[in-house]
């Protein structure tokens, strides 16, 4: 049977804040753009963002940029490139405005501006007082951004392809990219789509843990895909668990709520952040924060009959203020743990959140790789938001700069598609082997027969990545937790599927995704094992400190052999001086 | 707990069945967690879900014949045996997938987007929190179709009545302060078909997950445009 | 049904229409509660004054409109094929003329009496 085929200009993979927002770009322009994405677009993860997204506004108390920057670079730990720091925290300003302009109801100050609230690692003037930067549609910020973009796309008419799985990039001899092969859910067929410039924004890879407060669509399948291409991933031993996910279930409580005056006490009833970060308390950075947790936990000083657990209070704002700023956390609360915020603390535990890793890009959003001793962009192919590098957040990212990370870098690789299509005004000739390999990637699943179930291996994978790939991190544990994931991926091809219909299979997904959590958890256990410091969300007892003459460099992780490659941190931001490595204290 | 869930394949079947299953109920389990539970056991089981948590909307079905987001429905609140089946009125594509076409045609064709005539202000456009407060409770819709998959109206007409969900998100624009199309949006709603199909069932109301109300939204349009043409 | 039939316009009148009803159907309870006509004679007296005569009239109207707007409404609803919703449309116009024409008789002759 003929595979179909069809043309454009440009295709994104993944209808989140970043694909959107690098849509919208293209569909203001007469580019034929194309929006692959797995699930309708306002059901992508972006939706779930509670808190809000960064930018120096100054609607509430002072700030500049410039400040936001150091706070960014500091809660990197040092790690986070400072030219794409600079660019996102310059961009931000008129990033937030634009949003505005496109419709987002951005709650409201008594003047009219949008709100911004307090979160953690945000500082006025270089480290010092407490500043108020992340601006909030209530506690529904990612929902209201996503929405509006969302809209704006169907304003513009840009061509989607709703729940349309992305199987692998097809590129060329030369390494150029030419589009994706893709299948279409409903039916099962498959879908050849050529594309001048192709963009990855499918978003992170939380599913490759058991407990998180990622969707069951956040499966890496971007950064897969890259790492299949040959393309490395950047940074992946840095995962960020989120302090305050509801505990045995992982859903997220914002950090709004600490940054609305919300804390953090244990079975004493201490207000323990006290004692790890004196000055920010319960606004220190995330991982701080998460291992302060862990610590209370293996302590012996956790709550609840299995002391599994810290309890976040709120209550003490007054059930006005709660439910004023924090709806959807109330909701949250009395649904999954039956308990009203406004009125009892909320039981918590630190939940996998967000992958400071991914596909290396420069500011723009191509795609780079190393290239002798230098580095070469990728023809045609570009990333951003969660599945992309830049890297802005180095080995910690902030609060609120996660939304601001995807629209801003989306913003900049619509853009740059743009400038690069007039520069490549026809398609590059199609490579039929590349194709024949992603076609066989869709056709092994329909071999028949007895074999292991996708369930059964997924669960013991994502238990694994689990114990060993967790917030502690030692040699041993580590080492050990490498080995068994080795041995589950020889176990991989041995994975049968015994639904082999074709009309909306979502097992065959799941087991196309399964491939995806794989490669993308291997490569964050690997590049883990090979850190010997710790560094932002990377903590090693082991290692216990920062050591910036041997690490402070990139990690990269090759998919064939699981090789290791290193770069070096760019530590000259575009216009400014340099932030030299200082202790991170808060 | 048995559980009967509505079973159509397509390639295989000519026409939906229920099928039983027993699942063990934890404490604190929620509806999607026992279809979870069911696709376990049987992988060809199909229907959407994602988050978990409530805000992507994917899992809308029909439980015990209430339309629910199943991933915060506790099965502690519903009655044995627990009939699941696909949202009534929709094409079904397979199990409890069904085909939303219509309910996103209807969505797009209320102009879901903020138009501005004025030059775009350097900075944001000032809003009071009074006039930002119109938003609250329209905002917040996750397009999750329980609603107007509810609706009668929708049920007979839903190619020409925009249903609950596409109305509450015409409401949403014209409550904003800061949009500047209310009369092209009154006009586009007029006739006997988008907005007036609405009775006042209020099936959306008792539905919606996120406790939005619909019906309310479609009387202020009503009335609205009931002002503008006196 | 034609693009240009009427939304706001028929939903308006169908609430004011029922306001009316209400209304003079609460009149009318009042009036045959506590000063009901004795005899026939009477009877047609109070039907045939001026005041009484123009709100009857204006009922009937009422009543008509309210009826035609509702069971278009039904028909809407529920009778796609546009044939058979036509013909019943133009039965059910019919009928509601009939009735307003036979009803306009009846108050003309009261009055001539």
């Amino acid at each position: 049977m003929a595979l179909n085929k069809r043309r454009f200009d440009a295709l994104i993979i993944g209808a989140g804040g970043a694909g959107l927002n690098a849509a919208i770009q293209l569909a203001n322009t007469d580019a034929r753009v194309a929006v692959v994405s797995k699930v309708f677009p306002t059901r992508s993860h972006t939706v779930a963002a509670q808190g809000g997204v960064n930018a120096a506004l100054a609607n509430v108390l002072p700030d500049n940029w410039h400040w936001h920057m150091f706070d960014t670079v500091k809660g990197s730990d040092y790690l986070g490139d400072q030219d794409a720091i600079e660019f996102m925290c310059r961009e931000a300003i008129p990033t937030v405005y634009e949003l505005e302009h496109n419709g987002v109801p951005f709650s409201r100050l008594d003047d009219g501006k949008i709100y911004q609230r307090a979160f953690g690692g945000q500082s006025q003037d270089f480290g010092g007082a407490q500043a108020a930067r992340t601006c909030a549609a209530a506690d529904r910020t990612g929902h209201a951004i996503l929405h509006a973009l969302y809209q704006q796309n169907v304003r513009a008419r840009t061509h989607f392809f709703d729940e349309y799985f992305a199987i692998d990039l097809i590129r060329d001899d030369e390494g150029a990219i030419l589009g994706a092969l893709v299948m279409e859910i409903e039916t099962g067929e498959p879908l050849l789509i050529e594309a001048k410039a192709t963009v990855l924004a499918t978003g992170g890879c939380g599913q490759v843990y058991r407990t998180t407060s990622n969707a069951h669509i956040n499966t890496g399948d971007g950064m897969a895909m890259a790492l299949r291409a040959g393309i490395p991933l950047m940074d992946m031993e840095f995962f960020q668990f989120h302090p305050t996910g509801i505990a045995g279930r992982g859903m997220l409580i914002t950090e709004g709520v600490r940054g609305e005056g919300g804390y953090l006490v244990n079975r004493d009833g201490e207000r323990f952040m006290e004692r790890y970060a004196p000055n920010a308390k319960d606004l220190a950075s995330r991982d701080v924060v998460s291992r302060a947790i862990v610590t209370e936990v293996k302590e012996g000083r956790g709550c609840g009959p299995q002391a599994d657990h810290v309890l976040l209070k709120v209550d003490h704002l007054g059930e006005e203020i709660v439910s004023k700023r924090l709806p959807g956390i109330r909701e949250s609360g009395r649904i999954f743990a039956g308990v009203d915020a406004a009125h009892e603390p909320l039981p918590v535990f630190p939940t996998a959140h967000y992958v400071m890793g991914g596909i290396p890009t420069d500011p723009y959003g191509r795609v780079i790789v190393p290239q002798g001793t230098g580095e070469e962009v990728v023809p045609g192919l570009y990333a951003a938001g969660e599945c992309a590098c830049v890297s802005v957040h180095g080995a910690n990212r902030l609060g609120g700069n996660s939304l601001l990370d995807i629209l801003v870098f989306g913003r900049a690789a619509g853009l740059d598609v743009i400038e690069n299509l007039q520069e490549h005004k026809n398609h590059r000739p199609m490579n039929e082997s590349s194709v024949e390999a992603a076609m066989a990637r869709l056709t092994r699943w329909d071999q028949k027969g007895e074999g292991i179930s996708i369930r059964e291996l997924r669960d013991e994978f994502r238990k694994t990545m689990e114990d060993h790939a967790g917030v502690f991190r030692t040699e041993e544990i580590m080492g050990e937790g490498v080995e068994k994931l080795k041995a589950l991926r020889d176990r991989l091809p041995e994975v049968r599927l015994h639904d082999h219909s074709k009309v909306f299979n979502t097992a065959r997904v799941e087991a196309l995704e399964l491939e995806n959590l794989f490669d993308t958890g291997i490569a964050i256990a690997y590049s883990a094992l090979m850190r010997k410091e710790s560094r932002g969300a990377h903590s090693r007892p082991d290692y216990p400190d920062r050591d910036d003459t041997n690490w402070m460099k990139h990690s990269l992780y090759f998919r064939e052999d699981d090789r290791m490659d290193y770069k070096p941190v760019r530590t000259k931001p575009l216009t400014v001086e340099t932030f030299p490595p200082k202790a991170r204290v808060y | 707990m048995k559980f009967l869930v509505s079973r159509f394949n397509p390639e295989s079947d000519t026409s939906p069945y229920m099928q039983e299953f027993e699942v063990e109920v934890v404490r604190g389990m929620m509806l999607r967690d026992a279809l979870l539970e069911i696709k376990r056991h049987d992988e060809s089981f199909a229907f959407r879900h994602s988050c978990g948590e409530g805000v992507c909307g994917s899992d809308g079905v029909n439980v015990n014949g209430t339309n629910k987001l199943a991933c915060i429905t506790p099965i502690s609140e519903l009655t044995e045996p627990v009939e699941v089946r696909p949202f009534p009125g929709r094409p079904i594509i397979r199990d409890l997938v069904v085909d939303m076409t219509q309910f996103y045609q209807q969505y797009r064709a209320v102009k879901p987007w903020l138009v501005r005539d004025d030059p775009m202000p350097e900075q944001e456009i000032l809003q009071s929190p009074e006039e930002r407060d119109k938003l609250d409770g329209l905002y917040e819709c996750i397009l999750c179709g329980c609603c107007s998959t509810a609706c009668p109206s929708f049920w007979w007409n839903p190619e020409k009545f925009h249903g609950p969900q596409a109305l509450l998100t015409a409401w949403r624009f014209l409550a904003d302060s800061r949009d500047q199309a209310t009369d092209e949006r009154l006009d586009a709603l007029e006739g006997p078909y988008k907005l007036f199909r609405c009775h006042t069932i209020m099936n959306c109301v008792d539905v919606c997950p996120k406790g939005l109300n619909p019906t309310k939204a479609i009387g202020h349009i009503k009335t609205l445009m009931l002002k503008n043409a006196v | 049904m034609s693009r240009k039939a009427s939304g706001l316009k028929a939903w308006a009148i169908q609430r004011l229409t029922a306001i009316y009803i209400g209304l003079f159907a609460l009149y009318l309870v009042a009036v045959l509660l506590f000063a009901a006509p004795v005899d026939f004679v009477a009877w047609k007296e109070w039907i045939g004054g001026p005041l009484v005569s123009v709100m009857l009239l204006l009922f009937i109207v009422s009543v008509l409109m309210h009826a035609w707007i509702g069971v278009r409404d039904i028909l809407i609803d529920y009778v796609h094929p546009i044939a058979i919703r036509a013909s019943l449309l133009g039965l059910v116009a019919m009928a509601l003329v009939g009735m307003g024409l036979w009803a306009a008789q009846a108050l003309i002759l009261v009055r001539m009496a």
